[in-house]
């Protein structure tokens, strides 16, 4: 059991540092609260999944109360926490679940392999060169949601 | 020798079953005085009544002489070891192995005085010689029997352990043996009483031997401790014998066979005196086995050091008990945790592609096969024979054509189920064409009314005259054709 803790960011200069200081790894950031019970419950996945896809992966929570932070959270979209953001070599790789967004992933996994099937997917979709990735998960345990447009 | 000669005489009398073996005692009766040393051709001497012609060492001068300077010696405090001397030329050092070589002899005594009291005995109560083992012990049980024939007056509880007892007082009931007659019984117990002068005798040498052992073998004693030293080295017959031995031969000196009817000797550990240290005995008893063989090597090498006297103050033995102690402690240390692995990165080990003939000779099971492959080539501008004609069915390709090699063949069993005209059709030519008709196949049917009736077969098999027009028959043409 290492790693209780993952590495949260505050700053806008600490996620931009992240992104471009993550060479040929997955970066999966989390952006949510930490008080959050759907929250809790997603980072306990991650912070167990951390050690196994610690040769691939590496994970990090944002935290979204922190005003640095905004300009991310509009930039992405996101409105439900927790939402998950996944970067291979500073690129922005999209995820195809199923759902209406493919930019993130929302909401909380519901097992540990599902985490790591995902970054797995997303690796070796980006060590092909892909930008875009199928979601290995199977749809029962992808978490539903309607995207509501507002103000478009 | 008068009393030898009567008392050969006697036993001539009295036991019938010495025969044999007077020729061979006569021999030696001649060497007797000469022959001081104990041999095992002694044993056959033992059915002699008088005792003193079996059992000769406490007569000997040998024997008197090292028992006096082992008085002598254990009387005074000697002074410290001369380091340097060889080891041998120190008097002290000869007096040790002399009692060393003692010791052994008196063991082999005590043996012969065994044997000697058990025969003497076994008319009383034959079953106690399996009962009681050791010699000692045996002979303090006869002496406090002697001629009793009821055995629970006697009190043997501070000779033998309750369990024992019990089944002494058990067998004692049903022997068949009979109380002895007054001069034998005198004659057991005087041999029971040379037993435990004997015994008491290597008692006491040993113990000088022990307490001389810390400046006859420092190295060792500081190893094994003291007793043990002393045992080993008496068993071996002294120092430099005992530097001399292979480590697995120290480990099973003084090992007691204990293996009686039949048990298995792989349950027992073959350990000797080694497992009476205080090493052997603090370890847990799974360790035991590894530990001896451990001090066994150890203490050889001590052994070694001791017989050059390389080194008289015992620091290298002090230093290998503490090299054994931390082994056996390391050995008694749990394994390490097991630290959780991450996962491999995905497609970074690339695939082990295996060759050899063993992959081989399973990718023969289904590769195309020489036949598949002529049937697969067509010669041009030859149709091709196929399996139901007409280029219906499988083609046969190269098979069985004039030019190739092949002369036969043998059609590939096609899994075709054919559809139910097609199946007609065939069997209709099979009947009317075909080279391949049976010779013995007619077209008339026998029926057993009316003899030979001229029938038409085809009918029989639902095929119909064979005119018949099926509903698009390709032969036919329209069958109505009305005039508009």
């Amino acid at each position: 059991m290492s790693s209780f803790l993952l590495k949260t960011l505050t700053k806008k200069e600490e996620i931009d540092r992240i992104i471009r200081d993550t060479i040929d790894e997955v970066l999966v950031l989390r952006f949510g609260r930490c008080t959050d019970t759907v929250c809790l419950q997603h980072d306990d996945i991650l912070a167990k999944s951390v050690t196994d896809v610690s040769k691939f992966a590496k994970v990090a929570l944002v935290d979204v109360d922190s005003e640095d932070v905004q300009v991310y959270v509009k930039y992405f979209d996101i409105t439900w926490f927790p939402s998950t953001v996944f970067f291979f070599n500073a690129h922005h790789m999209k995820l195809d679940s199923g759902t209406a967004d493919h930019t993130k992933w929302v909401g909380a996994f519901h097992i540990k392999q599902d985490f790591i099937d995902v970054v797995e997917a997303i690796y070796r979709g980006a060590m092909k060169g892909k930008m875009i990735v199928q979601c290995p998960v199977p749809p029962e345990r992808i978490p539903k949601y309607q995207l509501l447009y507002k103000d478009v | 020798m008068a009393t030898l000669e009567d008392s050969f005489l006697a036993d001539l009398d009295e036991l019938s079953d010495n025969e044999a073996e007077m020729d061979e005692n006569d021999g030696d009766v001649g060497n007797e005085e000469e022959d001081v040393d104990m041999d095992m051709a002694d044993l056959e001497t033992l059915n002699y009544d008088d005792l003193d012609t079996v059992s000769k060492l406490q007569k000997s001068q040998r024997y008197i002489d090292i028992m006096q300077k082992v008085e002598e010696a254990l009387g005074k405090d000697s002074d410290g070891a001369e380091k340097g001397t060889v080891l041998e030329d120190d008097p002290e050092y000869k007096l040790i192995v002399d009692c060393n070589q003692l010791s052994v002899d008196i063991e082999n005594e005590i043996a012969i005085v065994h044997s000697f009291i058990r025969d003497k005995y076994k008319l009383k109560f034959q079953e106690l010689e399996s009962l009681v083992h050791h010699p000692i012990d045996y002979a303090r049980v006869v002496k406090k029997i002697g001629n009793e024939t009821d055995i629970t007056l006697v009190d043997l509880g501070d000779l033998l352990p309750s369990a024992i007892i019990m089944g002494i007082s058990v067998t004692s009931l049903t022997t068949k043996g009979s109380p002895l007659p007054e001069d034998v019984l005198q004659k057991v117990l005087g041999a029971c009483d040379r037993a435990l002068d004997l015994d008491s005798a290597r008692k006491m040498v040993l113990d000088f031997v022990e307490s001389k052992m810390g400046s006859i073998a420092p190295n060792l004693s500081a190893i094994v401790g003291s007793a043990v030293a002393a045992k080993l080295v008496g068993t071996a017959g002294g120092v430099s014998a005992l530097a001399k031995m292979p480590a697995c031969n120290v480990q099973v000196l003084g090992h007691k066979r204990k293996n009686l009817a039949g048990f298995s000797s792989t349950s027992q550990s073959r350990v000797g005196y080694i497992e009476q240290t205080e090493i052997l005995q603090s370890t847990p008893p799974g360790l035991r086995a590894r530990a001896s063989r451990l001090v066994a090597a150890k203490s050889t090498l001590a052994a070694r050091v001791d017989a050059t006297r390389g080194d008289m103050s015992g620091i290298n033995g002090k230093a290998l008990r503490e090299e054994i102690r931390k082994k056996i402690e390391k050995w008694q240390e749990p394994p390490p945790a097991r630290q959780p692995k991450p996962l491999p990165v995905p497609d970074s080990e690339p695939k082990k592609r295996r060759g050899g003939r063993r992959l081989r000779k399973m990718k023969e099971r289904y590769a195309v096969t020489d036949m598949r492959k002529m049937a697969n080539r067509m010669r041009f501008g030859t149709p091709e024979e196929s399996s139901l004609g007409d280029g219906l069915g499988e083609g046969y390709g190269m098979l069985g054509q004039a030019g190739s090699n092949r002369l036969r063949v043998s059609s590939v069993p096609s899994k075709l189920k054919l559809n139910a005209k097609v199946a007609k059709k065939l069997k209709e030519r099979q009947y009317t064409g075909g080279a391949t008709t049976s010779g013995l196949t007619s077209s008339l049917a026998f029926t057993p009314v009316q003899g030979i009736e001229l029938c038409n077969p085809q009918q029989a098999l639902g095929l119909g005259s064979g005119t018949q027009s099926t509903y698009f028959s390709e032969s036919g043409t329209f069958s109505k054709l009305k005039k508009i």
